[in-house]
């Protein structure tokens, strides 16, 4: 090949050939080539090109201010720039790159031209080399980002998986993306109807996003905020990557990561990231908001059992014997801890002629609260009973008494009799209770009432009593509103009448009998309809 | 100084950060962490450093980060944190970048 070269051509060929070979830097490569090719030439002016995706592009520039690196060769403006000689690095037909050279001082020479021949024929398997080794070392780090991506999201999946915690949840998914993307500024907002909202944020604010749903179904799984209004309605940066987090039905969250740092940008397979890993987290949230919501009905649960217990021991175990009196009542707590209360409690002496006091009475309130309630009023009535001589004082000072010590949520309706057995002589106070029911032997209907408010609701006395006598055969029913209120599958509701006809085709009975026959009427309304309030009867009949 | 040993992923990221976040409540706002004897991190483990680093160079404090294991600098240079942090061989090399002064990033 180098046949016309004389001694010291030839060795210089062969430093520049080993010098090139000697790295796999294609910048070094190139800046060598240019240096030896103006050096050798007494160029002024020089340009390299490599061919980089199909095209050739400038890769170094010498003494051509108008030629720019990065930018597609182009042979015209090489050549105003005043580039007189191009040599092609390889190949003719598809070059891996080219030289151009110009502002030599002199002509070139034959022998010149001959030796840079000779070079580049060295210079194209070397560059050839170094861009495959450039392109190894692209896809090597491209499958080192993979890689870290795949141990991110397993990692993330792992640390998920032991934690049923929301604000947890938010944590890790934050910190997993900050750190995968190196962003220092980030947040994650999960919001769900009767959860706590979520909300882990670094540098931002998505405090307000949980009001904007429109704006956040209308989101694609994951893009770059570059439009303002967005940027805006979100108040996050320009620049920012937005991923909602969703379930199947619905938007659960959204996470924002700030800008990358030092001018690098999201890429494709960034977005797709984010949306795999937003995935993971709404199952996450899911997880985590089911299982509290799990563990706030075993409370409720917990806590209705304890109510209803306590409300168990409030009801008397069994009712005292009256002389001429048959007395009966019965209670059935609806599903969910009611606040219904009966008693019987001597007026002071407990004999069977001494005067007693009936109570049936509706606690505001559900649950534990309800069942405090109810043991505040037995007590407040019990001392009340060996105080006080009338009914009229022991309903007022117990209203005032319960406005005092407790919340004005905190009342009850209440029907109060105090009968006298020996005589049958009977007072009663309606503290804003159902009417009572008081079938005469005759079979005359009377409905008992008075006026007042519930106990414990306002401070003013409000209430009257009233006197009836009951005579061998009368019937007294006192109830609740879960009796007449007590509904059927077409909300239709059972009513007083119902309760008077079972009453009278029952007269003859016991009153325990009675007061079954009654429940029983009431489920046979209802049939499957649930039981929506506690139902509570007390039957007092007179015997001869 | 914090040093940290073991593994630095999702599981025990949370602790790691509670440490830094009680060390700046503390009022320390330089800080060097000894990663002499950490055998792996994950994303979540570089979430720490980058969920406060902003918030310490904003008080003029930096983090620094010293004598990591090559494959944990490994995964340091695969997700660009060697352009945002000073990542040195030794401790006394973090202390001195301290003294210089000057953040990186």
């Amino acid at each position: 090949m180098a046949t016309g070269f004389d001694a010291s051509r030839l060795e210089a060929l062969l430093e520049s050939a080993k010098l090139l070979q000697s790295s796999l830097e294609l910048d070094l490569i190139l800046k060598h080539l240019m240096r030896t090719a103006m050096g050798r030439l007494v160029a002024r002016r020089g340009l390299l090109a490599v061919r980089k995706q199909g095209a050739l592009r400038l890769n170094l520039v010498r003494g051509a201010a108008s030629l720019k690196a990065g930018e597609v060769f182009d042979e015209a403006q090489a050549r105003a720039a005043g580039v007189e000689y191009l040599f092609c690095i390889g190949n003719e037909s598809e070059p891996v790159g080219l030289l151009g050279i110009g502002g030599l001082v002199g002509t070139m020479q034959a022998e010149e031209a001959e030796f840079l021949q000779a070079l580049l024929g060295v210079a194209a398997s070397v560059i050839s080399n170094a861009q495959a080794h450039d392109e190894a070392r692209l896809a090597n780090t491209m499958l080192d980002q993979r890689l870290q991506e795949l141990r991110a999201l397993l990692d993330l999946g792992r640390g998920l998986a032991a934690t049923l915690d929301p604000e947890e949840v938010a944590q890790l998914v934050g910190l997993t993306l900050a750190g995968r993307w190196a962003v220092g500024k980030y947040a994650v907002a999960a919001f769900k109807e009767g959860q706590e909202p979520v909300l882990r944020q670094k540098g931002m604010d998505l405090s307000h996003v949980a009001g904007l749903q429109e704006v956040l179904l209308a989101l694609p799984e994951a893009q770059l905020v570059q439009n303002q209004d967005l940027a805006e309605s979100l108040k996050i940066p320009m620049g920012s990557l937005l991923i909602p987090i969703r379930t199947q039905e619905s938007q659960i969250g959204l996470i924002a990561c700030g800008p990358r740092m030092r001018g690098m940008s999201y890429r494709e397979a960034d977005l797709e990231f984010g949306a795999g890993l937003a995935s993971q987290a709404a199952v996450a949230f899911e997880n985590a908001w089911h299982f509290r919501d799990t563990l706030a009905r075993q409370q409720l649960e917990k806590e209705l059992n304890l109510a209803a217990s306590i409300q168990r021991d409030l009801f008397p175990k069994s009712l005292p014997v009256l002389a001429q009196c048959d007395i009966a009542a019965k209670n059935r707590q609806a599903r969910q801890v009611g606040g219904d209360y009966y008693d019987v409690l001597p007026f002071v002496a407990t004999g069977p002629t001494d005067p007693h006091m009936l109570v049936v009475a509706d606690i505001s309130g559900k649950g534990i609260s309800a069942a405090l309630l109810m043991s505040i009023i037995q007590a407040t009535l019990r001392t009340l009973l060996r105080r006080e001589s009338s009914l009229l004082e022991i309903a007022g000072v117990a209203n005032e008494l319960l406005h005092a010590t407790t919340p004005v949520n905190k009342y009850a309706t209440a029907f109060l009799v105090v009968m006298d057995p020996a005589t049958g002589a009977c007072k009663f106070v309606n503290a804003a209770h159902n009417p009572s029911l008081l079938l005469r032997a005759s079979g005359e209907v009377e409905m008992l009432d008075g006026p007042g408010l519930a106990i414990g609701l306002f401070p003013r006395r409000t209430y009257q009593e009233k006197s009836f006598e009951m005579h061998p055969g009368d019937i007294l029913v006192l109830y609740s509103d879960g009796v007449n209120e007590a509904q059927d599958a077409k909300d239709d509701e059972f009513g007083t009448d119902r309760l008077t006809e079972v009453v009278k085709a029952n007269a003859g009975e016991p009153a325990e009998v009675i007061v079954e026959r009654i429940f029983e009427a009431i489920d046979a309304f209802a049939g499957a309809a649930p039981q929506f309030d506690d139902i509570t009867l007390m039957v007092v009949k007179r015997t001869p | 100084m914090l040093a940290l040993d073991g593994f630095l992923d999702a599981h025990t990221a949370p602790q790691f950060e509670e440490t830094i976040q009680s060390e700046i409540s503390a009022g320390r706002r330089n800080l060097i962490i000894d990663c002499g004897k950490l055998t792996y991190i994950s994303s979540a483990g570089l979430g720490v450093f980058m969920s406060f680093i902003e918030e310490l160079r904003e008080a003029g404090g930096d983090i620094k980060i010293c004598s990591v294991a090559p494959k944990v600098l490994q995964v340091f240079e695969i997700l660009g944190f060697q352009s945002l942090f000073d990542i040195v061989d030794t401790l006394p090399e973090a202390v001195a970048k301290f003294q210089e002064g000057g953040q990186k990033g």
